[in-house]
């Protein structure tokens, strides 16, 4: 979790690059393995590991088999199909679904330009596999999925502004990174205004557009909050740090369901009589509590990481202890730590599923319902997995892409 | 201070020692002013819906039941429910916890591994389940493997010592019988010998130079002082084997399907998350620590016993402590499928006598109390490991 995994190569190429002799002998590239060498060496290296191979290659090939054999001839996914409009958007009226499609060209257009922006094109044969792979799978799985011939168009739509984007990214380069980094800030309450102006309140949000918004709400408001509690832990007045220690043990002590409920029972109690918040707008509040807790403890450790001599710079300069934190050293902090971030980010996103728990229409609870229901008897799983696909093709993705966007930049290298 | 009088003073609003006092006062009037409206508030709340504010309805009679855990009927207290929840959740997360550890280790050093299908095993377990939701793994378990299991007499069953259906697992277990308690006289001696014999082993060791299995010398003498102690108390343990019956099994130990549930989505999860502290606290240790080892003349087996491990051990135990954590907070989700642990029994009883204030406050003190319990056992453990590489 706390990644502070790279040390000992870190030491090392300290050692070679203070070494005495400064010629470094390359030994000539190896020929690639023939696939005989390939599979003795990987695979049936010593009698052991041939067992080995043998035993989980008998596991892989039967667990890939029966989970074949249940996608595509036992089991019946017109649960899915029946409901994939409720697993998507819940009970967002129809008349007003455009609202929707807006904000997903909206944001189909600034994940494409920030892609373009912050990746290279993959030019490796096995990205081009991999992707080629996701393309057909996806097809094939809309074509069984959607029959509407306006959704294939607005889903064509999507895919060509998130591809224009991509290349318009690609050709303007660094350039859009200050309008990029505008349009996020903004995205969010755009999108809360396209989707709720007029009468479409929160309450019919569901699905994962419920999940999708929260997360992004929680995020928003819990990366501010956070950083504040961050640096009133490091606070050099005690009134100050010590509540906010306190504040992040107790929040972090205690599971985030029994936040949520606390949301939904006593908050309103603590609150002056007129002030009333919507059910959700109090779930939110909660977890934003909960998420701004940790995002303190991941800058705590960025800040530890801010060599000491960066402060002496700065006093040295002339800097106020407000300027060096603001100038200095959170800015060193803060990069450091965009792993761990985003890792936290992606599990808020996880943890909105706990929103089926108070009966929130989330897609955990769509899907649940679904699976419930009489017609469906007995197709638990093929109500359950699409649920359960959906959120993790969306944090797998995200790891993934902040993986390759670290590396671009050399995140963990400074 | 005297001295201090004589140097020209800065004025008051540029006074450091002034400034921080003033700070941190406008900071704890501002808490102030924010806590008094909070209890205001809520003394509003009291009186104008007759709330109540006191712990005394934890006496009431609870009147609901609990499917599964300690000795407990719906006559007695909320109080008792709520250690019947207690008890649950410790009972699920000390199982958990120990089988998420071997899940993980397996996984981690399967990540490690010098053959090619069970790294990528590793690689994809990992992958897949670090990125689903917890309580998206607990419910599927729940509601599509467990409660989609046959019916109790078509159940599965392992060699009729353990069974799987949608009424639950039962596991061949031990009873104790008769003679009991003067084993585990027997049982306490035969650990003392044991320990005198890894003494004496490792003395001999040390002036011989030569290698003996310690452990199995004293795993022997163990054996040998219970064994001896089993047949002079008259066999004081039997094998419990469960029985399937028309509407539940008798005998051996059973759980309910949520506990089952719960447990395997716990352990699957937080399995994943300890693969990647043991892969990466492993690879942590510096390659130079495994050569000098290897310069010595041990072998693999004594590379990774002796040097390796121990030292990916120390860097091992702060992260796994948050993901013991993790696990015992987690098991609050069961909320969502109906095993009757802390959160849930809140729940219901809240429900039952609209004391959500005070059950709340309970709730997070218990959690309180857990967390601080297992982060203390886990920093003296931390403690010893530290110490004894450093001797």
């Amino acid at each position: 979790m706390n990644g502070g995994g790279a040390l000992p190569g870190d030491l090392e190429r300290g050692v070679i690059a203070a070494g005495e002799e400064p010629v470094v002998e390359v030994a000539p590239r190896r020929p690639p393995l023939t696939p005989n060498e390939w599979i003795r060496r990987n695979l049936f290296s010593s009698w052991f590991n041939g067992v080995l191979t043998i035993v989980s290659g008998a596991l892989v090939l039967f667990i890939g088999f029966r989970l074949l054999r249940f996608v595509f001839v036992s089991a019946d996914w017109t649960v899915l199909k029946a409901n994939l409009r409720v697993y998507m958007v819940g009970r967002f009226p129809q008349e007003d679904i455009w609202r929707v499609w807006a904000v997903a060209f909206f944001l189909a257009m600034l994940v494409g330009v920030s892609r373009g922006v912050l990746l290279p094109p993959s030019r490796t044969r096995r990205g081009a596999y991999v992707r080629a792979v996701v393309a057909v799978v996806a097809v094939g799985a809309l074509v069984y999925l959607v029959e509407s011939l306006l959704v294939w168009l607005l889903l064509a739509i999507a895919a060509a502004l998130f591809a224009g984007g991509v290349a318009a990214g690609r050709r303007l380069g660094r350039r859009l990174v200050r309008p990029i980094l505008i349009a996020w800030l903004l995205a969010f309450p755009v999108v809360v205004v396209l989707l709720s102006f007029g009468d479409v309140g929160a309450d019919r949000w569901g699905g994962m557009l419920l999940n999708v918004i929260v997360a992004v709400a929680v995020i928003a408001l819990s990366f501010p909050i956070g950083i504040l509690l961050g640096l009133g832990r490091r606070s050099s007045l005690p009134a100050v740090s010590w509540f906010c220690v306190g504040f992040i043990e107790l929040i972090r002590g205690v599971p985030l369901l029994t936040l949520l409920i606390f949301g939904r029972f006593v908050l309103i109690l603590l609150l002056p009589p007129g002030l009333t918040f919507a059910q959700l707008v109090r779930a939110i509040l909660m977890f934003t509590l909960f998420s701004s807790a940790y995002v303190a403890e991941i800058l705590r450790g960025g800040l530890q990481g801010v060599p000491e001599g960066q402060y002496e710079a700065a006093r040295a300069l002339g800097l106020s202890t407000t300027r060096t934190m603001a100038l200095v050293a959170l800015p060193q902090a803060l990069r450091s730590t965009i792993p761990p971030m985003i890792g936290h980010f992606i599990s808020v996103f996880k943890d909105t599923s706990l929103l089926a728990a108070l009966s929130f229409s989330d897609l955990l609870f769509t899907a649940r319902r679904a699976s419930q229901s009489f017609e469906f008897v007995g197709h638990q799983a093929e109500a359950l997995l699409p649920a359960a696909f959906l959120f993790w093709v969306i944090a797998f993705s995200i790891s993934r892409w902040s993986q390759r966007v670290e590396t671009r930049l050399g995140v963990g290298e400074r | 201070m005297a001295a201090a009088a004589n140097r020209a003073r800065p004025p008051l609003w540029r006074n450091v020692r002034f400034l921080r006092i003033l700070g941190q006062a406008i900071f704890v009037l501002l808490l102030v002013i924010v806590a008094r409206e909070a209890v205001l508030n809520l003394g509003f709340g009291v009186e104008r819906q007759n709330l109540d504010l006191s712990f005394d309805f934890l006496r009431q009679r609870a009147g609901f039941a609990i499917k599964e855990g300690i000795a407990y009927s719906p006559n007695e207290s909320f109080f008792r429910a709520f250690l019947v929840g207690v008890a649950n959740t410790i009972r699920v997360a000390l199982v958990g916890i120990a089988l998420a550890t071997v899940l993980g280790l397996v996984m981690g050093v399967a990540r490690l591994s010098t053959n090619w299908l069970v790294r990528r095993i590793g690689q994809v377990y990992v992958e897949i389940v670090r990125n689903t939701p917890v309580l998206v793994q607990i419910i599927f378990w729940y509601v599509a493997v467990i409660l989609a299991l046959p019916v109790i007499e078509g159940g599965l069953s392992l060699w009729d010592l353990a069974f799987v259906s949608n009424r639950g697992t039962a596991v061949a277990w031990f009873r104790l019988e008769e003679g009991a308690g003067a084993w585990s006289l027997f049982l306490l001696a035969g650990a003392a010998v044991g320990a005198l014999v890894v003494r004496r082993r490792t003395k001999i060791n040390e002036r011989t130079g030569r290698l003996t299995p310690r452990v199995a010398w004293a795993a022997g003498a163990f054996l040998v002082v219970a064994g001896v102690g089993f047949l002079l108390t008259g066999t004081p343990v039997a094998g419990d084997v469960p029985e399937v019956g028309r509407f539940g099994y008798t005998g051996g130990v059973q759980v309910s399907p949520e506990y089952t549930a719960l447990l395997l989505g716990l352990v699957i999860y937080t399995g994943a998350f300890i693969a990647e502290i043991v892969r990466g606290s492993i690879q942590a240790v510096p390659r130079g620590q495994k050569e000098a080892a290897e310069a010595l003349g041990l072998t693999a087996r004594q590379q990774l016993r002796l040097v390796v491990l121990p030292q990916a051990l120390r860097i091992a135990i702060p992260p796994l402590n948050s993901q013991y954590l993790n696990l015992t907070k987690n098991s609050s989700l069961a909320l969502a499928i109906g095993y009757p642990e802390i959160v849930s029994v809140s729940n219901t009883i809240i429900n039952q006598a609209a004391r959500a204030t005070q059950m709340l406050l309970l709730v997070m003190a218990t959690y309180l109390l857990m967390s601080l319990t297992i982060s203390a056992v886990m920093n003296a453990l931390n403690r010893a490991v530290t110490r004894r590489g450093q001797a």
